[in-house]
């Protein structure tokens, strides 16, 4: 085996499930494969095994159901509480010519920024969680509709209030990935507090009306957590996936 | 019915018997067909058939060879013989009289 080249070997074969994992690369350890030839095997197999991923409507589902117009709405609601944010503090900043001219007052832009939060991690949990093996596919559609807006910022508008969303969509989808637990207590009372606070600002003309969109993983969270018993875990997928045993 | 390269597997994987595992089965393979066996088809397969009963398998013991990693077992199950023997009994049925089967008589125009 050429030193130099397995790194590269081991980095590929990450997108690997652990075990299996183990498996290939004592393979090609105990066959003697060069180093360009073990690269290739490995991303042959993860090319097979993301490619049989996506026989199932999970991921499209995820992906085009759940993370792309998630994405874009919280896009929307980052900045919007970008733009709340700079008035408040900067009256006299360039950024006020930004659109949307979203609502004001500290109050109401409290309740925004912890919708944004609560929306972001419920999507990023719910996808960690329904798609674990694709979600590099649903993050990746989910800042989509951010980069394409990317060029049609105002001038001096921080490009990076367009991710505000993106910290708490990580942490959800690392919490669903390391099988945090959610309970039913735990989920219900996140999922009320998201439509009290969704229903103040509504009523104070703050938000969009598709934003109500984004209470759906709230809900399916608590739906979830209810189904799944004692614990907001969700199954695992792909449910139907061969599972190996170690030996004693 | 079985796939060719799902036979192939089987039948490799019960020549070996208890040291049946990953990369001894595709050893097995390429030394017998002459031809290239990919890790991804192995596994692919090998998940398909354990999918469908005729395989099962296991994570063995760490080994030092293979820089202390696990091998996946595998192991044919009765209803993986079976199959492999359906298998092998349509071909030979359907082989029968052709000309490149040696045990037939005749010419080969």
């Amino acid at each position: 085996m050429n030193g130099t080249g397995w790194p590269l070997v081991e980095i590929a074969s990450k997108l690997l499930q652990g075990d299996e994992r183990d498996a290939v690369l004592g393979d090609l350890l105990e066959a003697n494969e060069t180093a360009l030839q073990s690269l290739l095997d490995v991303c042959g197999l993860v090319l097979r095994r993301q490619t049989g991923l996506f026989r199932d409507r999970r991921p499209w589902l995820a992906g085009f159901g759940v993370a792309l117009p998630c994405g874009y709405l919280l896009m929307y609601v980052s900045i919007s509480v970008s733009c709340t944010y700079a008035r408040l503090l900067y009256p006299n900043a360039r950024i006020l010519a930004c659109r949307p001219q979203g609502h004001e007052g500290f109050l109401l832009l409290l309740c925004h920024i912890l919708l944004l939060v609560a929306w972001s991690w419920t999507g990023g949990y719910i996808l960690g969680s329904v798609s674990r093996l694709t979600l590099w596919a649903s993050a990746a559609l989910s800042v989509l509709p951010a980069f394409l807006c990317m060029r049609h910022l105002p001038a001096g508008f921080p490009r990076a209030c367009l991710f505000l969303f993106l910290l708490p969509a990580t942490l959800g989808g690392r919490h669903a990935l390391r099988n945090v637990r959610v309970t039913v207590g735990l989920s219900s009372v996140l999922a009320i507090s998201v439509t009290v606070l969704m229903i103040f600002a509504w009523t104070s003309n703050a938000l969009w009306i598709f934003n109500w969109v984004l209470m759906c993983p709230a809900w399916y969270l608590v739906a979830m957590a209810r189904r799944s018993g004692h614990a907001g875990r969700m199954g695992s997928w792909p449910l139907g996936r061969a599972t190996y045993s170690r030996a004693s | 019915m079985l796939g060719e390269f799902e036979y192939v597997l089987i039948t490799a994987a019960a020549g070996l018997g208890e040291n049946a595992y990953g990369a001894a089965i595709r050893e097995e393979i390429e030394s017998t067909t002459a031809r290239r066996c990919s890790i991804g088809a192995l596994y692919t397969t090998i998940d398909r058939l354990e999918a469908k009963g005729l395989l099962k398998t296991w994570m063995g013991e760490l080994t030092r060879q293979r820089g202390g990693r696990a091998k996946r077992m595998v192991r044919v199950t009765a209803k993986g013989v079976q199959a492999a023997k359906e298998f092998y009994d349509a071909v030979v049925r359907v082989s029968h009289g052709a000309s490149w089967v040696e045990s037939r008589t005749g010419s080969m125009s």
